[in-house]
This record gives structure tokens, sequence and C-alpha cells, in this order.
């Protein structure tokens, strides 16, 4: 998947249309778009005056599974319920799942975590159901602003791939340090956000669970 | 003023609940007290023998208590079945699945083969002090048996010791955990919480003498000297950028109040009984053996939910709040009431503790004559 930042515009359509889509329990996200409010450095000044501060923007960034090449979440599964199919597509067997977390932490996104209905690993599966129907995933298909493309990077001729070949000097991917391949690439990303963000926590969160 | 402010972001839960500081807590005293049964039991060393009398039944309460913990971490404790069915060699948490059940069996095997002369020698004519003498199996001097399974239980022991601070160490993404001291510091602790254990458990059994005590006070102060020095050495890799992982980890930590107070209490908690053992080593053993299980306890719940409270992308830290149900207070709670449920009918009914009476004598039970 590539996202190219700078057509998203924070709606949040995708988020609803995956939960729709996947059943996605309250509280719990497969994907959702962080909002940031980002100052950006003032120009240098002029000897003998003050720094001053420069634009401030919103920045978007949508978050997912990265359906990494070399995902750190597989080799950590003690029942092998979590892998990778021919396409790339990492997905969790839930039938084999005993939702002992492990993957969860061994994740370097935070995109995975503990369904509460069902106490197993649940992730974006880049809607492999729909994939599989010949469509779209459900976040793509309801981008407003067509932020989010789909398709085969082994395919030279795919949108996905023609946006990475057209925009190959600002294709970054999140935490690449972390060395495990993500296959979600970001086209515009401000380097400050592509780690772990410094910055002043959130201030909108998920109401917490009720209890039962 | 901070140039990035996070205005939408999502929390993640802690997915490692406070069951799992309960196992680890469990298995690494139980396995360390293992250790310390093995001078009395195994070397026959008499000064030790009651000392290793009270680390036998703390390994074996701990050892019995930490699995259901572990089970109950996984939601619904069936699953472990698939452990076994499909196993993935390449996690650390599968090959746990075959050591906690290899360490278990082995140390159920050992305890039954130290406590034999005990268990033929119980006094008595009732019903129990029969079956007791009949689960000896005969009076004849096995050293072979008890030396095989103190062997078997030492390897599974140190491979389940191995596996839990692996387990923790190769997670990358969570800097705080992707260290090398994890496993020492794991171990450590534990052995300083399991001579704390048996400190504490003499407090009621006063089965101790006190130049033992003493002496085990002095072992535990070293102990958590060394913790104590886990520490700084952990401070110096981060300080000094001498290990990657600890220098992110203290760089995301070291702007938090709460981990500042933290470190501190972890700090004084390490510290403590040093101090206590030289000021006053004859009153303050079992304090320290309080504070001792108190540090291992809390290095635990410091690395599992706090270190799950640092988000891998996001700004700042999550919030943890600890819920009062099964996922939080009431887990905490069940397994220290399991623990306690095993603790007494295996201190006042089994010969752990020495050599039993039924029928007569004053170690009497009610119901058992």
């Amino acid at each position: 998947m590539v996202v190219d930042l700078a057509r998203c515009i924070g709606c949040q359509s995708c988020t609803l249309s995956c939960i729709h889509e996947n059943a996605v329990p309250e509280n719990s996200f497969r994907t959702i778009v962080s909002v940031y409010e980002l100052q950006d450095p003032g120009e240098l000044p002029h000897p003998g005056e003050a720094q001053q501060s420069g634009a401030t923007r919103m920045a978007m960034l949508p978050r997912l599974c990265n359906h990494c090449q070399d995902p750190a979440c597989l080799p950590v599964c003690p029942v092998a319920a979590t892998y990778q199919r021919p396409d790339g597509i990492v997905v969790v067997d839930a039938d084999r799942c005993v939702g002992c977390g492990y993957c969860v932490q061994a994740c370097p996104y935070d995109a995975r975590f503990i369904n509460p209905d069902t106490r197993k690993a649940d992730k974006c599966t880049f809607c492999a159901q729909r994939i599989d129907a010949g469509l779209l995933p459900a976040c793509v298909e309801s981008c407003v602003g067509g932020a989010r493309v789909f398709g085969n990077l082994n395919d030279p001729d795919s949108a996905a791939s023609r946006l990475l070949v057209a925009h190959a000097e600002d294709v970054q991917v999140l935490r690449p340090e972390m060395r495990t391949q993500p296959k979600v690439f970001y086209i515009g990303l401000d380097q400050r956000l592509s780690d772990k963000v410094e910055g002043e926590p959130t201030l909108w969160r998920p109401t917490p669970p009720q209890e039962a | 003023m901070n140039d990035i402010i996070e205005m939408v972001n999502v929390t993640r839960p802690p997915a490692w609940l406070p069951w799992a500081v309960q196992y680890f807590f469990l298995i690494g005293l139980s396995v360390t007290a293992f250790g310390l049964s093995l001078p009395g039991f195994a070397y026959r060393l008499q000064s030790w023998a009651q000392a290793s009398r009270l680390a036998l039944l703390g390994s074996l309460t701990c050892g019995l208590a930490a699995p259901v913990a572990l089970l109950a971490d996984l939601h619904q404790p069936g699953r472990f079945w698939e452990f076994y069915t499909h196993p993935n060699l390449h996690s650390w948490m599968a090959w746990g699945s075959f050591f906690i059940p290899g360490y278990v069996a082995g140390l159920l095997a050992y305890t039954w083969a130290v406590l034999r002369p005990d268990l033929a020698t119980t006094a008595g004519e009732g019903m129990v002090a029969q079956l007791y003498r009949r689960l000896a199996f005969g009076t004849a001097h096995l050293a072979w048996l008890r030396n095989a399974a103190a062997i078997w239980t030492v390897t599974f022991g140190a491979l389940v010791l191995l596996y839990t601070g692996m387990e923790v160490m190769v997670v990358r993404a969570r800097p705080l955990w992707n260290t090398p001291l994890v496993p020492v510091q794991f171990a450590l602790t534990a052995l300083g919480g399991a001579i704390g254990l048996i400190l504490v458990l003499d407090l009621f059994y006063r089965v101790l003498d006190r130049p033992m005590a003493v002496r085990l006070s002095g072992f535990l102060a070293l102990v958590m000297l060394c913790v104590l020095g886990g520490g700084v050495i952990w401070l110096a890799l981060g300080l000094f950028h001498l290990d990657a992982s600890t220098a992110v980890a203290l760089a995301i930590l070291s702007h938090y109040g709460a981990w500042q107070v933290t470190a501190v209490w972890a700090a004084v908690a390490a510290a403590l009984p040093a101090t206590l053992y030289l000021l006053a080593p004859v009153r303050s053993t079992w304090l320290c053996g309080l504070i001792a299980l108190h540090a291992a306890w809390m290095f635990r719940w410091t690395i599992f939910i706090g270190g799950q409270g640092v988000p891998k992308t996001g700004a700042g830290l999550y919030g943890y709040q600890l819920p009062l149900g099964p996922e939080g207070l009431l887990g905490i709670v069940a397994v220290a009431g399991l623990w306690l449920f095993l603790l007494i009918p295996l201190a006042e009914l089994s010969p752990i503790l020495g050599p039993r009476q039924f029928g007569h004598g004053r170690r009497l039970t009610a119901g058992s004559a």
C-alpha cells in the first residue's frame, strides 16, 4: 500500500469503514489516522534578532499493519498462528491463536491488539476477504482524497508501483531501523513522525472500556 | 514549547496483564528457591537443613501456582493445547511451554524423593499416617533417585530462567526490554525474592536458628547489591550510548516524573536490605525478606505494565489504571490466594517442614484420627 499524505485530510472514513467491514470492537482500531500539529522551524535569525517560529500546520498519518516482508510478529508466535500469505499479506489464524499477546509486544508499530471480544490477536489484514473477492481494502475504497493506493508491488504497472516510481525520492517507511521491511509506503512523511513521536501526548483518546 | 502536538491517536491497552507479572514473579521465586533447597536436601549440609525445608516449601507452592497464572493470561485455559499441537520453535515462548511442565514435574519428583525418609517415618496409626508411610514406597535409601530428580530439575529450572529472560529480551520493539540485563536482573531479583520468602516464611514457622537467618539475610543483602549494580550498569549503558536500545529507553523514560520516582524507589529497595543488615542484623531478617520480595514483584510490574505503557510510535505514555476485575486487581489477589491455599496445607500437613505425627501428636489435624 502507498499512502500519499498530501491527499489525506484526516477525515477518518478509512477508520470507520475498517470498523464496519471487519466488525472491529469499540475502542479497538485496525487502522486510524493519527493527527499532529507541527510547528515548522523558522528561518535562521539575522544577528541580533530573536528566533522566529515557523508556520504551524496539521499533519495526518494513517497507521495500520505494515505487512512487513520480515515481520517481527511472525517468529515470536508460539503456535505459528501468524503467517504470511504468498501475496505477502500477514494474517492471523484465529482458530489457532491462543491470545498470548507476544505478537502484540513484538510489533514495532503498535498495529496489533488483543480483540476484547475474541481475546485473540487482531490486526489489519488489508481486508484479505475483499482482496480474495477482487475488491480493494475497505479503507482504500472509502478514502475521500484517494490518499491510500493499494496494488501489487511486484507488478510494475500497478497504480501503487507507478506511484512509488513517480515519487521515488520522497518515499519512506515507518521505523526503518527496525529492519522489518514494511510494505506500507508513505509519500511526503515528515521525518519527525517516522519513529516514536517526540511531542505533546495525545489530546484525544478512546474512552476507557466499560466495566462489564 | 514542543513543536509537535499529537491531536488524535489510539491507546493500546497492555496485552500482558497482571497475570503475567504474577507468573514471572512466582516462577522466578520457585526456580531460585529450589536452588536454595539443594544445600540441605541434595548436599545434606546440616546447617542448611531447615532453610532448605523452607526453600522447598516456597519453591513448591510458587511452582504450582505460577502455571495457573500463566494459563489465566491466555484468557481461555484450554488454549494451552495449541502449544503442543502446533509449536513454533522459533519462539522462546513455545520452548517455555515444554520447559515449564518439565520443571514442575521434576520439582514434584524431587520433593517426593527428598521427603521419602520423612514420609516413611510418619508417626501415628491414623489413616493419614498410614497413607503417608505408603507414599514413601519403602524405606530403601535411594540417593540415585534424589540426585537424578535434582539434576533434572536444576536443568529445567535453568531453562525456565533462560526462557523467561530471553522471551522478554528479544522484543526489539520495546527498548526497555531489549537489553541483555533483563534476564540477569530477572534471575537476581528472583534469587533475592526467594531468600526473602524463606525469611518471611520463618516469621510464621520459626524453624531457622538465628545465626542461619542472619547468614541468609547477609546473602540477601549481597544479592540486592548485585541488583543495584545491574541497575547502575543499565544506566551507564544508556547514558554513554554503549547500547542503542538502552539509550533509547533512557531517553524516553527520563523525561517522566513517574519513571524517575520508580528509579529512586528501585534503588532504595535494592540498597535497604544491606543497610538494615548492617544496622540490625538479627532483628531485621524478615523485614529484609519482605523488601526483597517486594522488589522482585515491583521489578516485574515495572518491566511489564510500565514497559507496555510506552507507545512504540505515538507521543508520551499510555495511561494505565488498574482494573478491579480479573484483568487487574482481582487477578493479582486471586493468584496470591491460590498461593496461600497451597501453602497452608503443605506447611501444616505435609512433612516438608519435618516428619509428621498423626493421631496422637501435637500436630494432630481435625478428622485425621
